[in-house]
């Protein structure tokens, strides 16, 4: 009797990579439908001549845009490999899919369609069939296409009235009230991207995917950690008023709950191949995507940090990598140890930089120097 | 599945491999037609001045000698001896303890009996003179080598494979004392206190029950673990015992981590005198007709086994795998003979696992219980950079093959960190 021979092990455990990724298409559907409906339902801003059904119309059509414009060109590009095997099967269709769907979830409404496909056409082919496909990329593609619209077509984009927006301008000096928490619970209201509105579906999401293994719950568990303590320090420090923590809760919250905070959580930082592959360097990923996002929201002339963070975040994982050499319980304690340190000092630090304080006595050393 | 217990005691001819990846030169004491005994040195084995006897496993004719596959898939010189069914032992040598009554069941024998307190170097040379040193299955387990050095006995009382197939819980049941007491001996061998069983937190209670009143009162650590939870359990507790990270080689940590059937055979050894003539040996597989839990005489050939299994299924393409199912080997025939070193079989379908790419989750990673970074090191040596991968701390992989086990894109990790270790080694 002849047998025929393999490497062990000759038992392998029930998870897939392709399961994972059916998981999050999945997912993906679920919420791309829901925001189609959402959107039917938004008050439309005043001034245009469209309706909610329209701008339901419009959800649908980026969605489907964005599927089908990612999935044509990963096809071209089998087409000229020569290989076009992959597609005999709906399993070489949802990756692609799950990206062209992904970039599509996070333009606003307002973004004409070719905007759109430009975005898709440069987040697939530059973002990741360059690289060499699913696996090998070193950017989250679907972060390389939005930037691009971003920076790009950004007279096209632009979205006024978003609670993270109210919030820059009361930071500013202007007034900011919290209206109705119910709608941002639910997602009623404009926002930068399609896709993040809804806190409620994004959250059974969240738990969905955190059981079903295809998100690490160590990056978006302490990226959402991260930005919490933050952004209470932050609050605590610039809207405390002795006795009344509202303002703080406010601003935690709205930190939390709107922008692209949970959806970041969800589908953009802990996309296993941009992010790092160990324990203490997955932990250091998040805390420094986080610490980059409140920076930005604080700081920088744009409203929404996510996309630049995880960008960046995306280039040091490399580097990140390689700090962490051993996975023992010695490292584990001293990561965390000095990210919670980190995480404490950065926000005091960053929440006298918003009071203006800081910014004084940079200028006064800045004038010394002079 | 495994449904029965069997056993296989009594097949026409033992095929015994006269050298072993260790020791590779023989020299056999015996001609053709000469007639040996149970416990008859029948050859030695040299591994450089390690001199190992090579013991008959029944009584009967040597037929002759012939060039076959052994377990690793090595060919090499087998002799062969015809059983008569008589099971006559040689002159059998036993410590008794005080007072206890102990007969060799189903042999023909003569016996001679110390009786009294035993000592360190008789329980050694005891166990050298009738082979049972060697008695190691693959994965972290060590052969019975006791050192000025040795610190702590590790006795495996769950899984011959983690966590697919467990001990046959009867043996354990039926022997408890003889196991028990084989633990103690073991300890007097290595001269230490530090005796650990680890079971299973889902053991029959029974099973549990027996092996509990056995080892009360005899200062050894019971530590129970669950099995369901994949995570080189083994790898933990003696990690914990040692306070360091573990060698390849447990012995150099000075620990001697074995099964409860090298319990049991020392205990036969020392307090019967009995070589080891046979072993437990699970049997698996879809590529069988019935799976069971064998006690197998040593030296019967697999093809024995197997008919007395009923035989193969009619699949196309099979594979037999021997030893752990993470990292054990595979032989591409079925004609070899059990040896002591073989703890569990199996003959399933072959199956092609298509690899894909690299999806970088990190769950290989999580898991390795060496706490090194499988995948950076196959990334490493993807990339060629020695320094990286002596940078990773690699040489502390003990490719217990969990990094394989858990890739959702099945990739042979452990293969790539092999590679690199060899690299760098
Ligand atoms: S690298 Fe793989 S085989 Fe080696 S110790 Fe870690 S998990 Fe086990
Ligand atoms: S488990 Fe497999 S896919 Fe995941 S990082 Fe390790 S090798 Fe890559």
């Amino acid at each position: 009797m002849k047998f025929k021979t393999k490497k062990p092990p000759i038992v392998m455990n029930s998870q897939s990579t392709f399961k994972r990724l059916y998981t999050l298409h999945f997912s993906l559907l679920f919420i791309s439908i829901a925001a189609i409906i959402i959107k039917a339902y938004t008050i439309v801003p005043e001034g245009v001549i469209y309706n909610e059904l329209d701008q339901s119309f419009k959800v649908f059509l980026m969605l489907i845009t964005g599927a089908f414009v990612s999935v044509i060109i990963e096809l071209f590009y089998s087409l000229s490999e020569g290989n076009t095997s992959k597609f005999n099967s709906y399993k070489g269709f949802v990756e692609p899919i799950n990206t062209g769907l992904l970039i599509a979830l996070l333009l606003p409404t307002v973004t004409p369609i070719y905007v759109l496909i430009l975005a898709v056409v440069v987040g697939v082919y530059a973002g990741k069939i360059v690289f060499g496909g699913y696996g090998y990329y070193i950017f989250n593609p679907v972060l390389v296409g939005v930037i691009f619209a971003n920076l790009s077509f950004s007279s096209q984009l632009v979205v006024t009235g978003t609670p993270l927006m109210m919030l820059k301008e009361a930071l500013h000096g202007g007034t900011f009230t919290l209206t109705n928490m119910t709608e941002l619970f639910v997602g009623n209201y404009e926002a930068l991207a399609i896709g993040s509105t809804s806190v409620i579906l994004l959250t059974f999401v969240f738990v969905y995917l955190c059981i079903a293994r295809v998100i690490d719950l160590r990056i978006s568990g302490i990226f959402l950690l991260t930005v919490l303590v933050m952004s209470f320090g932050i609050g605590y420090i610039n809207f405390y008023v002795p006795g009344n923590f509202s303002g703080v809760f406010g601003y935690t919250l709205i930190n939390m709950i709107s922008g692209l905070t949970l959806f970041a959580a969800v589908f953009l930082i802990s996309e296993p191949v941009s992010s790092p592959t160990s324990r203490e360097t997955k932990m250091i990923y998040a805390v420094v995507v986080a610490v980059l996002m409140m920076l930005v929201r604080i700081l920088g002339a744009e409203t929404e940090g996510i996309v630049f963070a995880v960008l960046f975040g995306n280039m040091i994982t490399p580097f990140i990598n390689r700090t962490v050499k051993r996975s023992n319980s010695k490292t584990l304690l001293k990561t965390s140890i000095s990210l919670v340190i980190i995480v404490l000092f950065l926000s005091v630090f960053f929440g006298f930089i918003l009071q203006g304080s800081l910014s004084d006595i940079f200028a006064s050393i800045g004038g010394a120097l002079l | 599945m495994i449904t029965e217990y069997r056993t296989f005691l009594n097949p026409k001819k033992v095929y015994l491999p006269l050298t072993d990846v260790d020791s590779k030169i023989a020299k056999v004491l015996v001609e053709k037609e000469d007639r040996v005994l149970v416990g008859q040195i029948i050859a030695y084995k040299y591994n450089g001045q390690i001199k190992t006897p090579i013991l008959s496993t029944v009584s009967g004719t040597v037929v002759g000698f012939a060039d076959k596959i052994d377990r690793y898939s090595k060919n090499v010189d087998h002799i062969i001896i015809e059983n008569d069914m008589l099971n006559e032992t040689t002159e059998l040598k036993n410590y008794r303890k005080l007072g206890a009554k102990s007969q060799p069941r189903n042999f023909v024998h003569n016996v001679t009996t110390y009786e009294g307190i035993i000592s360190t170097a008789q329980v050694r040379n005891k166990l050298r003179d009738l082979g049972i040193d060697k008695v190691a299955v693959d994965g972290l387990y060590t052969p019975l080598k006791f050192s000025a050095t040795t610190k702590h006995i590790v006795i495996n009382a769950i899984f011959t494979n983690e966590p697919f197939i467990s001990t046959d819980y009867e043996t354990i049941i039926h022997h408890a004392e003889a196991i028990a007491d084989g633990i103690c001996l073991l300890g007097i061998a290595a001269s230490t206190e530090s005796l650990t069983v680890i079971v299973d937190k889902f053991m029959p209670a029974e099973a549990l029950e027996e092996l509990g009143k056995a080892i009360v009162d005899k200062n050894i650590d019971l530590v129970t673990i669950d099995v369901k939870r994949v995570k080189a359990w083994d790898y933990k507790v003696i990690k914990k015992l040692v306070k360091k990270d573990l060698s390849f080689n447990l012995l150099d940590d000075g620990v001697v981590y074995t099964t409860i059937n090298a319990a049991l055979m020392t205990h036969n050894a020392i307090r019967k005198g009995l070589p080891v003539t046979s072993r437990q040996v699970a049997i698996t597989g879809d590529g069988l007709n019935i799976n069971a839990v064998y006690d197998v005489r040593i030296g019967t050939p697999f093809t024995d086994l197997v008919n007395d299994l009923e035989g193969y299924h009619e699949v196309e393409n099979m594979n037999l795998h021997i030893g752990s199912f993470l990292s054990g080997i595979q032989l591409d025939s079925d004609d070899f003979s059990i040896t002591q070193t073989i703890d569990t079989i199996n003959v399933s379908e072959y199956r092609e696992v298509e690899e894909d790419v690299c999806i970088k989750c990190g769950d290989c990673n999580d898991i390795c219980p060496a706490g090194i970074l499988p995948q950076n090191i196959m990334d490493a040596e993807l990339r060629n950079v020695n320094l990286r991968i002596v940078d990773l701390d690699t040489h502390l992989c003990v490719e217990c093959g969990l990094c394989t086990y858990v890739c959702p894109s099945k990739i042979n990790v452990l293969e790539w960190v092999r590679r690199a270790k060899r690299r760098v080694g």
